[in-house]
Order: structure tokens, then C-alpha cells, then sequence
């Protein structure tokens, strides 16, 4: 390499750094730190550092929103003011309560309550990604959840209860791409309806099948004992069963069928120009079809970890709601698999922070329940701004 | 072209419910040959062609290719056979790249990956091959619309194609890029590829094609070759009676200024100045052209004048009235007549009727209605007086905007502007996408307007529009005027001014 190149190069590294956008980013994280810094494991008790680190954040802010870096300059202010005055407040709190709240298992929970949510928003991207809205994940999860536990308590094994979970939520699936797809009704609408259904006939069979609850030990989906892994501290409590090595591996999987294989192009380009699809010779019906049907698939994969993952019982609608949180994780993660994962972990972490904050801090369980859907709405409206959806998401396509 | 034809279609016919959109239509196409249908709006050329390209199942006639029967039921089977069609709309995914466009269905793959190097050799390589310059790795919401048509050309020859459609392919192009795809029509047909070329504009038939099929209301007219063809004969045929192609204008009698501007300064909507400093002056009874290349500030200034879009800095004075800070309804009420530039987006709502349509400026006022009160029935009085006058067919009063064709929309909208009495009237592409009948009354029209004592502003990409209508010519070029002219120049004369030669000389 030259020296003039090398030159170059450095100088654009260096142009890179004091970009607006690069500054902006920094100061939000320092708007971030000066939060943190007050939580254990620092638990600083003193307000410098936290002012320091939230005067920083101020400083980029104030520098960058003048230079057209509007939107990223007023999260790095709001940020910092947010963060220095959460840090202050904290000081008046116990270092131990804090610590009891932010625990390791905090962490393992947060994985734990992403888990389904995250085969949920994958299923929700194919579906969406084909130009099909799956408002149905919600109704597809619940359908895992029941026929996981039915499959399992019939079978006496847990591989049959995944089986039949994947069945029933492929078949519901089948159901609204049925109506959205050939009748083309509204994508909302049948997807609502297909809900219903779920909760209905979830809720039928339970009483019907199991009047006195299921009184049989379930068999679960059992951890996978890595006992190297499980001598790394934190590590072990993370990478807990099956489960999370199956959605790990379906994140990526989806990344790579949706954006590396000839198939995730297919599916795509149905979802934003299903005429230009259809003239090239594509199926713009089968793909639908063929995506819709992996999401429900994917979504009651979310739904039997529910019953037969973690707690190895039904309940009537036990999902309760966690299919529409997918869904925001899908629009939020702007219809990638990997951004998605990214939005299933905040809204996890949420879920997660609800339970030691209600016990320690106090406050009350109806209000800190509710931690997760504001936590929700805050990212779809604040963070996000305006992600683009695939162009023919929502509009039913007819043929000629 | 004697030889035993490529491609026949014999005795098609394809009923829609209430019309029938062919009628025993023959055709044929020898190797290497372009051959041109054409055809007013709604005559069956699109239907012909889809039939072809295995969208539309006609429900007579046969389809013979090197002499063996064919049948063709869909987009596969026909590229399966060598038949490749550019759409009129762009089948083309915006937020894909070049190359994912291109390959979309028979892609490249080693194992179950997409191969996207192959992919873009491929196309780098056939794009050398038949002098399509493209980019491979660009994705197609940032070309322009001329490189996007190549893209669909390469998309047909990627998939093998022999023979290609291209439906209406200038519709969308200026005429650089129309001049650039005459270039390459020319150089596929040196490679032996056989082209049909549709179109309803007859000059462009008569400068590509070996020969011309004419259709009218579904029927086939007549097949000719080139040599010896006539714009006024291929118009006949077109239309059916004569056909005034030049507009028949006395001299002009310019008044008084009815629209002057001001070292317009129009930011568009990146915020970038599209307009830098015009400023002209329009006087009743005289038509003054606006020329430029599509995307020169056009549109701004256009917006600019109609109160749709605030100047930065400038002046504008309608009537002798200062409008420069005024609303869209204050400008139009201060006698601004506007035929925009897109009827279907900005010009109707297609989903209202033609009544509504009509009474978009006025419904808030006496008569159309009263203390707040719409009299549906006047709007339909109107309407049905209007309709009558402006021989708009296809529809009455209660007939939604959007079941009629193009050609009857702009009469709509034309009715509704000029009806108010404005005495500036500004004509954005007046006759875009428009047939040669359709054409004509738009452009009698404008004249009669003229002669009436209306300051008239026409906008177009057309060359032949602006020379034929306009009694002066301003070159727009970059946001300026870069200059004047009678209309008596030469096409090359303006062509290099609107391609910036001016601006460059001077440099």
C-alpha cells in the first residue's frame, strides 16, 4: 500500500470519527453511563461521575443538532439529562436493593421471556417480509402452547408435543393465509379472527380434555447439560435448554434463508413487487403461502416453549398478548431477523425487570406489569422513526 | 422479409365483459425485424401483448412460433420460449439491486446460496454485450428511469429472450433517453433478436420500425412497411378520419402581463434550490412554452406558481396581484387555471364521480352550495353540461374518475380548470400518455384558450408539443432560463440548450 493511499485511508478514519453522527452516538452512550454508573456492579455514590458522563452527553448533543444531525443530537440531550438526573435519584436508594434487582438472573430471565417472542418475530418477518401483516402470531402461539402440552401429555414425550405444536400452528396459519390470500380479506381482520379462534378452541379443549387441570407430570424439553459451558459464570445461565439453541439457531437461519438463498429473494421480492414476481414466473400465491405457513410454524415453536419449555402446564391464554409484542419486535427490528432478536431482548428485559423491581421496590404489580408493552410503545414511537415495511405488505394480490 | 415468420398470431380474439378488446387480430414477426403495433389508447395493443406474454388466455386463435403451434398460459411458458416483454410500468423491485432484479427467479446459486457475484458478472457481461450500460450493484430507486428500462430489457435477455415486447417504451423517457433506446433497439435487432415495438406516437414508429400493424377498437387495420408509410396516413389509419397533426393557430395577440415572476427561488424537497432565481412574464392571449429536460426544477416552479409550494425568495403577481405568500385556494380564486402535471395523482380523485370531480374548486360556494349545505343535484347539472361541452365519453355525471381513459380524465380535468375562467391557465404535461384524438382537442383547446385573451403556460418534455403549440420558448435547464426563443427554431437548436450546451459554451 502506498503511503498517499495510507494517507487517505487514516484521514478518512479520522473524518469518520468527528462525523456528527459518530459524536451523536457517542454522547448517547455517555447519556447511557451516566445512568449506569449508578447500578451495581460501580454503584458510584458520589453525583460526579454520573454529572460528568451526562455533561458530555449534553455537550455532543448541543454540538451535533445545529450540524443537521437533528433526531440522534436530541436523544444524545434527552439522554443526558434523563441519565444524570436517574443516577441522582438512585443515590437515595440502598446499594443492596440495587443489586438484588440487577442480578444475574436477571439476565437469564430476560433470555427466558425472549425466547417465545423471538420465534414469534421471525415467523411474523417471512410472513411480512411475503407482503402478508400476521396480527394471527398471537392465535399461532397459543395454538403451540396447547397442542405442545396436549402432544406431550399423549405421547408421554416431549418430541411429540413440539411436533404437534408445529402442526396446529402451521394449520391456523394455513387458515389466514387462506382468507388473506385467496378470499383476500383483510390481513388485519382475518388475522384478529384467527385469534379468536385459537383462544376459543384452546380454551374449549383445556376444560373439555383436562376438566380438573392436567394433573400428569408433563414431560418437558429438557436442558442440555454442557458442562464446560456451564462453569463459565452467567454463560451457563444464559445457554439453558434446547430451546434457546433452536432460536438461536432460527435467528440465524432466517437471516440466512431471507438474504442469502434464492428462496429469501423469492419471498421478498413478493412482498414489495408481487406483479414484477409474478412475471418473472414466481408463485406470488405459493410463496405466500409457504411463508405464512413457517411463521405459524415458528410462532407455535414460541408457544410450546411457554408450556413445555419453562413452566410444563397450560393455561387459557397463556400467551396473553405476547404475539402482538412480536410483532412490534418485528416492525421495530425494521423486518430483520437480527434487529428483531435485538427488539425481543428489550422487550425480554423488560419482562424480566418487572419481577425483582415489584419485590423490592415496592411498587405496585399492576403498574410495573405493564413495564414491557410501555416499554413497547416507547420504542415504536420514539426510537424507530419511520422503518419501512415491505411496499405490498397488507394489499392482497390479484392475478392479470 | 419473405421468409417464413418467426412468430404468427392468427385469428386472436379475447372478450372482456361488455367489449371486445381483440377481435381476429393477426400478426406476425420475422427474425430480426422490428415491428411496430400501433394503436390509440384502449385500440387492444396491451392485450394483444399479454396475450403473447401468457398474462391474458384469448379465447380464439392460435399462437405459432417457427411454425408450430404454442400454447402460452403463462409468464413462464413464455420466457420458457424465448419471450420476453418490457411492461410499460417497471417490473422492477425499487429497494433490490440491479443484478437481484435481473436474475429474480432463475438465479445463480452454488449449493442453496445465492450467488451474487455470478449474478453480477452475468450481467456486467451482457450488458457489455449489448451496450446497456448499467451498474449491477446499484439498486434501482437511485438510476434513472432510463437505466431502469435497461435493466428490464437485460432482464428479458438474461432469461434468453428472442423475441421482445417493449410496451409503450418512451412513454416514460425524455427524448435523450429515447434517442439512447432507438441505439439499442437497433443494436439487438443486429444480433438477430426480433422486437415488437408499441407505441401510439407516430413519429418514433416511423424512425424504428421495418413495419407498422395498426389496430383500431380492437380490429387489426392494416400491416405496412415503413417505406412509403406517412405520419398523416399511419393517423388515419389510427384514428379513422383525419387527423389535424399541426396545430392550426392565427397569430398571437399578446395584452397585458397577466403572470410575472421574480427571481423565483424554489427549494425542493431534499432542500435543494430547484428553481435559482427565474423570473418571467406571461401576457394574455399568448402561450408561452416552458422546455427542459424532466427534473430541471419543472416541478417546483410549477408548484411555485400554483401556490402549492412557497417560493424561498421572489416575487409572483397574478392579475396584477401579488400571490406570492398565498395559499393553493387564494391563487386559484385570483384566476389561476392548473392542468397538473400527473391527472391521476394530483389532477382527480378517482374514486369520487365526475360531478365531484368537477366541483373540486367550487363546492364551497354559491351554487354548487349554501350555508354550508353541497346541492349534489347542481353538481350533477354542471357536470352533465360540462361533460357535453368537453365530449368527454365513457362516463356521466355519477361515473367514478378513475373507469375512464386516460385520454377522457384530462378532458375532466381540462373542463374543470378552464370552465372557471382563469386568466392565466398553466398546462403541465398536458397530453402525457395521451392518443393522437385525445391530443388533438387538448391542443385546440389550448389555443382556442389563448385566443380567448388567457395568459397560457405550457410545460412539456415534448419537443414537438412546445414547438407546435407556443408563440415564445423558455429553455428551463438546472433551475434557470437559459434563454428565449421564437417559434420558428430548430428542434437541435433547443435540444442543445436544453441539455445545458448553452451553460456550457459560456463556460
Amino acid at each position: 500500500m502506498s503511503t498517499q493511499s495510507r494517507t487517505a485511508l487514516l484521514g478518512n478514519g479520522v473524518r469518520r470519527l468527528t462525523e456528527p453522527r459518530t459524536i451523536a452516538i457517542l454522547g448517547i452512550a455517555c447519556g447511557i453511563l451516566a445512568f449506569w454508573l449508578a447500578l451495581p456492579p460501580w454503584t458510584v455514590r458520589s453525583v460526579g461521575g454520573p454529572l460528568a458522563a451526562g455533561f458530555v452527553a449534553l455537550a455532543c448533543g448541543i454540538a451535533v443538532v445545529p450540524r443537521g444531525e437533528r433526531k440522534l443530537g436530541w436523544w444524545a440531550i434527552a439522554l443526558g439529562v434523563a441519565g444524570t438526573l436517574g443516577a441522582i435519584w438512585l443515590q437515595t436508594k440502598e446499594a443492596e436493593t440495587l443489586d438484588s434487582i440487577l442480578t444475574a438472573g436477571v439476565l437469564a430471565s430476560t433470555l427466558r421471556f425472549a425466547t417465545p417472542l423471538a420465534f414469534a418475530a421471525m415467523g411474523g418477518i417471512f410472513s411480512e417480509r411475503s407482503g402478508i401483516v400476521n396480527i394471527g402470531l398471537e392465535g399461532m402461539m397459543l395454538m403451540g402452547a396447547f397442542f405442545g402440552v396436549w402432544g406431550a401429555v399423549w405421547s408421554g414425550t416431549w418430541v411429540v408435543g413440539l411436533l404437534m405444536a408445529m402442526l396446529f400452528g402451521g394449520l391456523l396459519a394455513l387458515i389466514h393465509a387462506f382468507f388473506s390470500i385467496h378470499l383476500r380479506a383483510d390481513q388485519i381482520v382475518s388475522g384478529f379472527a384467527v385469534n379468536f379462534l385459537a383462544l376459543g378452541v384452546t380454551g374449549f379443549l383445556y376444560s373439555s380434555i383436562y376438566p380438573g387441570g392436567i394433573e400428569t407430570e408433563v414431560s418437558r424439553v429438557p436442558n442440555v447439560q454442557l458442562d464446560f459451558l456451564y462453569d463459565i459464570p452467567l454463560v451457563g445461565d444464559l445457554l439453558g435448554g434446547v430451546f434457546g439453541w433452536i432460536m438461536f439457531a432460527v435467528v440465524i437461519l432466517s437471516y440466512v434463508i431471507l438474504f442469502k438463498t434464492p428462496i429469501g429473494l423469492r419471498i421478498r421480492s413478493v412482498g414489495e413487487h408481487p406483479k414484477a414476481a409474478d412475471t418473472v414466473g414466481i408463485s406470488v400465491y405459493g410463496v405466500r403461502y409457504g411463508a405464512v405457513v413457517t411463521s405459524g410454524v415458528l410462532a407455535a415453536l414460541g408457544g410450546a416453549f411457554l408450556s413445555i419449555g419453562f413452566v410444563g402446564t397450560f393455561t387459557e391464554n397463556m400467551t396473553s398478548g405476547r404475539g402482538y409484542i412480536a410483532l412490534a419486535a418485528v416492525i421495530f427490528g425494521k423486518w430483520l431477523p437480527g434487529w428483531a432478536f435485538a427488539a425481543t431482548l428489550l422487550f425480554g428485559f423488560g419482562f424480566a425487570l418487572a419481577i425483582p423491581l415489584q419485590r423490592e421496590a415496592g411498587i405496585s404489580e399492576n403498574l410495573i406489569s405493564t413495564l414491557p408493552y410501555v416499554l413497547t410503545l416507547v420504542a415504536l414511537v420514539g426510537l424507530i422513526g419511520r422503518s419501512i415495511p415491505p411496499a405490498a405488505v397488507g394489499r392482497p394480490y390479484v392475478k392479470g | 422479409m419473405a421468409d417464413a415468420p418467426l412468430l404468427e398470431l392468427r385469428g386472436i380474439t379475447k372478450r372482456f365483459p361488455g367489449v371486445v378488446a381483440n377481435d381476429h387480430v393477426d400478426f406476425e414477426l420475422a427474425k430480426g425485424e422490428v415491428h411496430a403495433l400501433l394503436g390509440e389508447n384502449g385500440a387492444g395493443k396491451s392485450t394483444l401483448m399479454n396475450i403473447l406474454y401468457g398474462l391474458y388466455h384469448p379465447d380464439e386463435g392460435e399462437i405459432r412460433l417457427n411454425g408450430k403451434p404454442l400454447r402460452i398460459d403463462s409468464p413462464r411458458a413464455a420466457i420458457d420460449n424465448g419471450i420476453g416483454m418490457v411492461h410499460q410500468h417497471f417490473m422492477l423491485i425499487p429497494v433490490m439491486s440491479v443484478a437481484e432484479n435481473i436474475v429474480l427467479g432463475v438465479e445463480p446459486h452454488s449449493g442453496p446460496f445465492l450467488d451474487l457475484d455470478t449474478a453480477q458478472a452475468r450481467v456486467r457481461e451482457l450488458s457489455e454485450r449489448f451496450g446497456l450500460a448499467v451498474r449491477p450493484e446499484a439498486r434501482i430507486d437511485s438510476i434513472s428511469v432510463g437505466m431502469q428500462q435497461r435493466v428490464e430489457i437485460l432482464k428479458a435477455l438474461y432469461r434468453g429472450a428472442e423475441i421482445l415486447i417493449l410496451d409503450e417504451p418512451t412513454a416514460v423517457l425524455t427524448p435523450q433517453e429515447a434517442e439512447e433506446l432507438f441505439a439499442i433497439v437497433r443494436s439487438l435487432q443486429a444480433e438477430g433478436k426480433s422486437i415488437i415495438f408499441i407505441s401510439h406516437k407516430l413519429n418514433e414508429v416511423l424512425k424504428i420500425a421495418d413495419r407498422i400493424t395498426t389496430l383500431r377498437f380492437g380490429k387489426e387495420v392494416a400491416t405496412v412497411p415503413r417505406e412509403g408509410a406517412t405520419q398523416e396516413g399511419l393517423a388515419r389509419m389510427m384514428v379513422g378520419r383525419e387527423v389535424v397533426l399541426r396545430v392550426e393557430k392565427p397569430p398571437a395577440q399578446p395584452g397585458e402581463p397577466l403572470l410575472v415572476a421574480e427571481d423565483l427561488i424554489v427549494v425542493d424537497d431534499r432542500g435543494l434550490e430547484a428553481c435559482r432565481g427565474i423570473s418571467l412574464e406571461v401576457r394574455a392571449g399568448e402561450i408561452v412554452g416552458i422546455a427542459g429536460v424532466d427534473g430541471n426544477g419543472q416541478t417546483e416552479l410549477i408548484d411555485a406558481l400554483t401556490g402549492l409550494r412557497h417560493p424561498a425568495s421572489g416575487r409572483i403577481v397574478v392579475g396584477g396581484r401579488d400571490v406570492t405568500d398565498a395559499t393553493a385556494r387564494e391563487v386559484l380564486d385570483n384566476g389561476m387555471g392548473h392542468i397538473p402535471e400527473d391527472r391521476q395523482l394530483r389532477g382527480l380523485v378517482l374514486d369520487f364521480s365526475l360531478a365531484e370531480n368537477l366541483a373540486l374548486h367550487d363546492f364551497r360556494k354559491p351554487p354548487d352550495s349554501r350555508f354550508g349545505w353541497l346541492f349534489p343535484r347542481r353538481l350533477v347539472q354542471r357536470a352533465r353540461r360540462l361533460l357535453a361541452e368537453f365530449d368527454v365519453r365513457g362516463g356521466g355525471p355519477e361515473t367514478p374518475a378513475a373507469s375512464l381513459s386516460g385520454g377522457n380524465q384530462q378532458k375532466v380535468v381540462v373542463a374543470r380548470e378552464v370552465s372557471r375562467d382563469p386568466r392565466v391557465l398553466l398546462a403541465a404535461q398536458p397530453t402525457r400518455g395521451l392518443d393522437v384524438g385525445a391530443i388533438e382537442f387538448v391542443h385546440r383547446r389550448l389555443v382556442t384558450e389563448r385566443d380567448e385573451g388567457r395568459a397560457i403556460v405550457l410545460v412539456s418534455f415534448e419537443l414537438e408539443e412546445i414547438l407546435s403549440l407556443s408563440d415564445r420558448i423558455l429553455v428551463l435547464y438546472e433551475g434557470r432560463i437559459v434563454g428565449e426563443y421564437q417559434p420558428d427554431v430548430s428542434e437541435e437548436e433547443l435540444g442543445f440548450a436544453m441539455t445545458g450546451g448553452l451553460e456550457n459554451e459560456a463556460a
